[in-house]
């Protein structure tokens, strides 16, 4: 059973969401959306929240969990 | 110390710059680090006993972005 959770990630252009895109890849086992304009990232995963937010602070962007969607 | 000079694709502007400079920047043995988005690399000066060229580029790569040994 998998959740979709909303995540902020302060992403500013394309190097940002393809930095987000290539460190979800790499960690795996997760389905995800970028929307850059809106600064959001939206994962489906059984993995951890804290794992997915650290994931995404690996880029070097700030990073917060929104919620559940 | 040593130093080196990594080619990184996947920059685009300058906050790309700005956080590469910053995460790596902080990792401990790093004494410096300058990325020019222009060049599409980074120069690294660093302590060899906490890094390696390979240790370097893999932490770029973790970062999301693309890391090339050239020298
Ligand atoms: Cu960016
Ligand atoms: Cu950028």
């Amino acid at each position: 059973m998998t959740t979709k959770h909303e995540f902020f990630v302060d992403m500013t252009c394309e190097g940002c969401s393809g930095a987000v895109t290539r460190v979800l890849n790499k960690l795996g086992g997760v389905q995800f959306d970028i929307d850059l304009p809106n600064k959001k990232v939206f994962i489906e995963s059984e993995k951890d929240t804290d794992v997915l937010l650290e994931t995404l602070k690996k880029t070097g962007k700030e990073a917060n969990y929104i919620g559940p969607k | 110390l040593s130093s080196i000079s990594l080619g990184v694709n996947g920059m685009t502007c300058g906050s790309c710059v700005q956080s590469i400079e910053q995460r790596i920047g902080s990792l401990p043995g790093v004494i410096h680090i300058q990325v020019s988005l222009e060049l599409k690399n980074a120069s690294i000066i660093y302590d060899n006993s906490h890094h390696t060229p390979q240790s370097l580029a893999e932490a770029i790569e973790d970062m999301g972005f693309d890391s090339i040994i050239s020298d």
